[in-house]
């Protein structure tokens, strides 16, 4: 029975649980170097990234700020499809103030719900998640003992518990679509990897840290009722070899509003996913808008908002030169 | 042994970094002087703890149960009976659930404390399964830990075993059976079905 032990080499390779907390230490450290979502940043930083780049990214990234005025980076962690959504739906609902909207969100919230007890999945596993999300839908709506502004929304979407908690809801509520669907999901499942609609949800969905795509961005936009739109900085060009518009995707969920833009919009680099600021919504508005939160913030909380009032007002400046 | 401390030694370190960083994250920011979020409630965990339990107990499932050890709810003893039909059959095996407080982001630490002859499982205890590892989500619980790994038994991954002499023997279920009863009565076991 001695060589139940194993081989040498056995006992010298690294054990699975060595390797995964390697893995860790590895994601550690690259969070140390940004927030689960960061400032808002000119689009000219995307120049910047690639100065010295490949010609067609220069390019595109030119065209890209003919529409688009800022962007938000998220932690490249695996999870950053989940907590960019997260944020720039939320960051929507804020200014908007749009009550009929979270509403409505929260009747589809139910009816995943029930599709995940449907598909046998015990309501412990999954209602504190859900339960936080709602959470921090009612606080982006005005006038509330909770309500928050947008420092303390980017606060409590830096915070590890509301974040992972927010992402881990968003994977249920993926996963139970998906498997919901199986059927619609299964030939693009397919086109991905080897694995049943089922394995794919438990190995690729469910897990903290799986990586998402288009399957995952359709099912949660369809569940939750959110348009999004994806636009996709890569090194491609048109079938001509020259054209260097940047293309992009509306993912439109199968019931729910028509609308021109999605309130979420998302750059998506390959691996990665960051959040865009629309220009139009930007600039044509823009003075107006700050002006009011201003209003609103001084009346409510003083010298906070003041000294967040002149960094925007910064910002302002620094975009429009 | 040496192996076996430094394995426990890894997941103490580990453990220590998660309670850090746990703690860390809730620190009221001094620059908004406002705390975000309350800080993490360790009644979630064990209230989370409870509900499992409940849900272990009223289901009933055949040849699997757990139940906290002590006063502790963070750690556990399950229970495992071999499936029928597989060469398991008739042996119950004795394992340990250690819980980590930002359970369930992360996984139980699950170990055979009965020795186990399986191509998944070293000499220790440790088990090789990837809802354990880097396929663990919060949808997992402790019924389907055990039934996971209860299924395991019959069903073991060949490809990358921790025990490579009964992966080689797999093949020959009545040897494999056979130096798996050897084990098994060697470490005091006793077979409840012999057939």
């Amino acid at each position: 029975m001695n060589s139940e032990a194993g081989g040498g080499s056995e006992e010298d390779r690294p054990r699975d649980d060595e390797i995964l907390a390697f893995h860790h230490a590895i994601r550690a450290a690259d969070a140390e170097k940004l927030e689960f979502v960061g400032d808002k940043e000119p689009l000219s930083v995307l120049a910047m990234e690639y100065e010295a780049g490949n010609p067609v990214f220069r390019a595109k990234v030119e065209n890209l700020s003919q529409t688009y005025s800022a962007i938000r980076r998220a932690r490249g962690d695996g999870n950053c499809f989940f907590r960019s959504f997260m944020f720039s739906y939320l960051e929507h609902i804020l200014e908007t103030k749009d009550e009929a909207e979270v509403r409505r969100v929260e009747k589809n919230i139910e009816q995943s719900k029930k599709a995940l007890i449907d598909l046998g999945y015990q309501e412990f596993t999954f209602e504190d998640f859900l339960s936080i999300f709602v959470e921090q839908l009612e606080s982006v709506l005005p006038g509330r003992e909770t309500s928050v502004d947008i420092d303390l929304l980017v606060e409590k979407c830096r915070d590890r518990y509301i974040s992972d908690y927010v992402v881990m809801f968003f994977r249920f509520v993926t996963s139970a679509e998906i498997r919901r669907r199986a059927e619609f999901f299964e030939p693009f499942i397919l086109g991905l990897s080897n694995m049943s609609v089922q394995q794919f949800c438990k190995a690729s969905v469910e897990p903290m840290g799986e990586e998402s795509d288009h399957v995952h961005i359709t099912a949660l936009s369809d569940a939750l009722g959110v348009p999004i739109r994806v636009v996709y900085l890569d090194r491609s060009v048109g079938a001509d070899g020259k054209n260097t518009d940047v293309n992009h995707h509306d993912f439109v969920p199968t019931e729910g509003s028509n609308v021109d833009i999605p309130p979420v919009v998302l750059l998506y680099r390959p691996g990665h996913y960051d959040i865009l600021y629309t220009r139009t919504d930007e600039d044509l508005s823009h003075v107006g808008r700050h002006d009011k939160v201003t209003g609103r913030q001084l009346v409510k909380e003083d010298g906070n908002a003041a000294a967040q009032n002149v960094e925007e007002l910064n910002y302002v400046q620094a975009e429009a030169t | 042994m040496s192996h076996n401390g430094g394995g426990m030694d890894a997941i103490a370190a580990q453990q220590a970094t998660n309670n850090t960083s746990a703690i860390g994250a809730h620190v009221p920011n001094a620059k908004a002087s406002r705390a975000v979020s309350q800080p993490v409630d360790s009644h979630s965990v064990s209230r989370r703890l409870q509900s499992e339990l409940m849900s272990l107990m009223t289901r009933g499932d055949p040849g699997i149960s757990a139940f906290p050890d002590g006063d502790n709810i963070l750690t556990w003893v399950g229970t495992i009976n071999g499936s029928k039909g597989t060469v398991y059959e008739g042996m119950s095996y004795k394992l340990m659930l250690k819980f980590p407080t930002d359970y369930p982001f992360k996984p139980p630490q699950v170990k055979f404390e009965t020795a186990c002859f399986h191509p998944n499982v070293d000499q220790y205890g440790n088990i090789c399964l990837d809802i354990l590892q880097d396929k663990w989500s919060s949808a997992y619980d402790v019924r389907t830990i055990l039934l996971s790994i209860q299924s395991l038994l019959g069903e073991p991954n060949n490809e990358s075993p921790m025990n490579s002499y009964a992966a080689a023997l797999w093949s020959n279920q009545e040897e494999f059976r056979k130096a798996n009863c050897k084990r098994y009565r060697e470490t005091g076991g006793v077979i409840t079905v012999p057939k």
